[in-house]
């Protein structure tokens, strides 16, 4: 399996970061997560690292090295996170329970499966075409999907808050989870995840755009920054992540994987391990943005000495 | 400080497939050395290795940070990383160039061009050791500044400021080019933050909004430090520092010592970017360049008698030479 990752986040206006996102692989099957920690509950950046790090754990008992049910991994396994912030909660009597959306798309022989729950997205775009996008459980999304299918839609009261969600991990209800796949990936295909900080202030148009067009390296923290131009000084967090399916290997670049070097047993991963790293407050550098930005400072290095005359 | 510095890796190290040859600087942030790469060509690499908060012993790699100043040595490592990405977009001769950026030790290195030449600096006080009239010929300092203003611009235009303008930090090349060296965009973000490094300013250089806490830097406090330079080269010596001039501003009179040397135009532009008040500075590197590369016949206007006698009352005073 091939594929080349790109990904950002961003703080943006607010005082932290909730949103986490990451990937791990294993010689056959790769998994991409991102998940956005929910402001007026607490500790939302706990709730979605909290997710991944299940999405993870579970990837990494299962694939070996492939997932005998892709989409039942996703399923059970976004699931399990849910889980894990009530008895996080439990265990420390919060009053409220920690609550994050969650995408997450695995990558498996030739085809990709998603689940998601709450607003955070996944697109793909197949020859410049957006070819899906996740449906935001969400009270505007879900009027949306009814309208469109000639159903009934409930009228709005006018104190509600369209944009309320009405399903996410760490809610007293089952979460809704929606999962789909296969869908069989073309060479070229790009799949983006992303956060509502970036398509509550970019229009689908703008991101399939830069999909379509632009890099992978270039597309991804180009769509942060116009995010966080757009939304200006209050600007919420921004998260992207991109992959690039059997991303060309003459444009080899520094962030492609090749997961055919990796041994049978082995499993490489973005997600940190432990809650206890995430816990330093003030640290928001962790080990994935240092290694992200030695590569992004290398290829601007790069690009800067093919410029020299 | 009590705390011994961290040591420097010993000559001879490979660090990303680089040999040290030696260290050639150690500054707050880190330490520059001397090495070279696989085909023996000459590099110099930065080290992160803020002395404050690493500690490492003779012979040891890795250095050692404390649980408590983690999140201080993360966030300056943050701004290493801001300094390497900005010069990593610049690719101007005026400018240091970047040439890779690494992790190793656990800790991250940036290898740069390594110059052959003088800093500015060293030139300074050789050529005022000479005691001539002038120090530096007009002409020369007028292409200095031509060639710094323009990788400076390029700068500017990265959205970076380089805050720490001074001959020590101006290079020239054995081959005659002027190149900036140490990029202080880290240094900014870290005197925000926390004021655990030693003075972020070079006195004599600094602008007055470098001293105050919510003074709004931009272009034209690098600006300020240009016309420092520029006096520097003129006059041999660094200017009084800002909190000084705020109190009693000498620099016109130490200035006009300068008439009938140089043409009034130089001394005018001088005074125009050390101007104490931001705002009545060139606000933009362009502005000044249009100024310094104007080439109007030079007019040197000799001080009058009642001035020679001022500035002979002032020597008096303060007991300097004129």
């Amino acid at each position: 399996m091939r594929f080349a990752v790109y990904q950002v986040s961003r703080k943006g206006g607010r005082p932290k970061n909730e949103d986490r996102m990451g990937y791990c692989y294993t010689r056959s099957a790769g998994l991409f997560a991102l998940a956005d920690g929910m402001g007026g509950h607490p500790e939302g950046e706990v709730a979605a690292q909290m997710a991944l790090q299940t999405l993870a754990a579970t990837f990494q008992h299962e694939a070996k090295p492939t997932l005998a049910d892709p989409l039942r991994f996703l399923q059970d396994a976004v699931l399990a996170g849910h889980h894990q912030l009530l008895r996080y909660a439990t265990e420390r009597s919060l009053l409220d329970t920690p609550r994050t959306t969650v995408v997450a798309c695995v990558l498996q022989g030739q085809a990709a499966f998603w689940a998601h729950c709450g607003d955070s997205r996944l697109y793909l775009v197949r020859d410049g075409k957006l070819v899906v996008r996740t449906r935001d459980h969400s009270y505007t999304e879900l009027h949306g999907a009814l309208a469109q299918s000639g159903q009934p839609v409930p009228t709005d009261s006018p104190r509600f808050n369209r944009n309320v969600l009405f399903t996410c991990l760490g809610s007293p209800g089952k979460p809704v989870i929606d999962t789909a796949g296969p869908l069989l990936m073309m060479p070229g295909d790009r799949i983006l995840l992303c956060s509502d900080g970036l398509w509550g202030s970019v229009s689908d148009a703008a991101i399939t755009e830069a999909l379509a067009h632009r890099p992978i390296q270039d597309a991804v923290p180009e769509l942060a920054e116009q995010a966080l131009r757009n939304a200006g000084s209050r600007s919420d967090n921004v998260t992207v992540l991109a992959v690039e399916w059997e991303a060309d290997e003459a444009a080899e670049s520094t962030q492609a994987v090749s997961t055919r070097a990796l041994g049978e047993e082995v499993f490489a991963s973005t997600i940190q391990a432990s809650l206890a790293a995430g816990d330093v407050a003030a640290d928001e550098l962790d080990e994935a943005e240092i290694e992200r930005s030695i590569r992004e400072i290398n290829e601007a290095i790069k690009r800067s000495a093919q410029k020299k005359p | 400080m009590s705390k011994p510095k961290p040591a420097p890796l010993p000559s001879g190290t490979v660090v990303g497939g680089y040999q040290i040859v030696k260290k050639l600087a150690a500054g707050g942030f880190g330490v520059v050395y001397l090495a070279e790469d696989s085909d023996r060509h000459s590099v110099a690499i930065k080290e992160y290795l803020p002395a404050s908060l690493a500690e490492r012993s003779p012979g040891e790699l890795t250095p050692r940070v404390k649980p408590e100043k983690q999140p201080l040595y993360r966030l300056g490592l943050k701004s290493f990383f801001e300094e390497g990405r900005s010069l990593a977009q610049i690719s101007h001769p005026s400018v240091v160039s970047v040439l890779n950026f690494f992790r190793e030790n656990e800790t991250v290195y940036m290898v740069m061009n390594y110059l052959q030449g003088d800093t500015l600096q060293d030139f300074i006080v050789t050529a005022r050791d000479l005691k001539r009239d002038k120090v530096f010929r007009e002409s020369t300092i007028r292409s200095l500044f031509d060639e710094i203003l323009r990788g400076l611009r390029i700068v500017h235009q990265y959205k970076m400021l380089h805050l720490d303008i001074k001959p020590a930090n101006v290079f020239i090349t054995n081959d005659n080019k002027a190149v900036m060296l140490d990029f202080g965009a880290a240094r900014e973000v870290l005197s925000k933050e926390g004021n655990f490094i030693r003075p972020m300013y070079t006195p004599g250089f600094a602008a007055p909004e470098m001293y105050r806490r919510d003074g709004t830097l931009g272009p034209w406090t690098d600006i300020y430090a240009i016309g420092a330079c520029i006096y520097a080269c003129m006059q041999g010596y660094p200017p009084n520092d800002a909190p000084q001039r705020l109190e009693k501003d000498r620099l016109a009179l130490s200035l006009s010592r300068l008439r009938n040397v140089y043409s009034d135009n130089l001394i005018e532009v001088t005074e125009w970017c050390m101007s104490l008040d931001p705002l009545s500075r060139p606000q933009s590197v362009f502005a000044l360049q249009k100024e310094l590369s104007r080439e109007t016949e030079r007019r040197y206007t000799k001080l009058s008698f009642s001035e020679r006698l001022k500035l002979q009352i002032e020597s008096l005073k303060t007991g300097a030479k004129t």
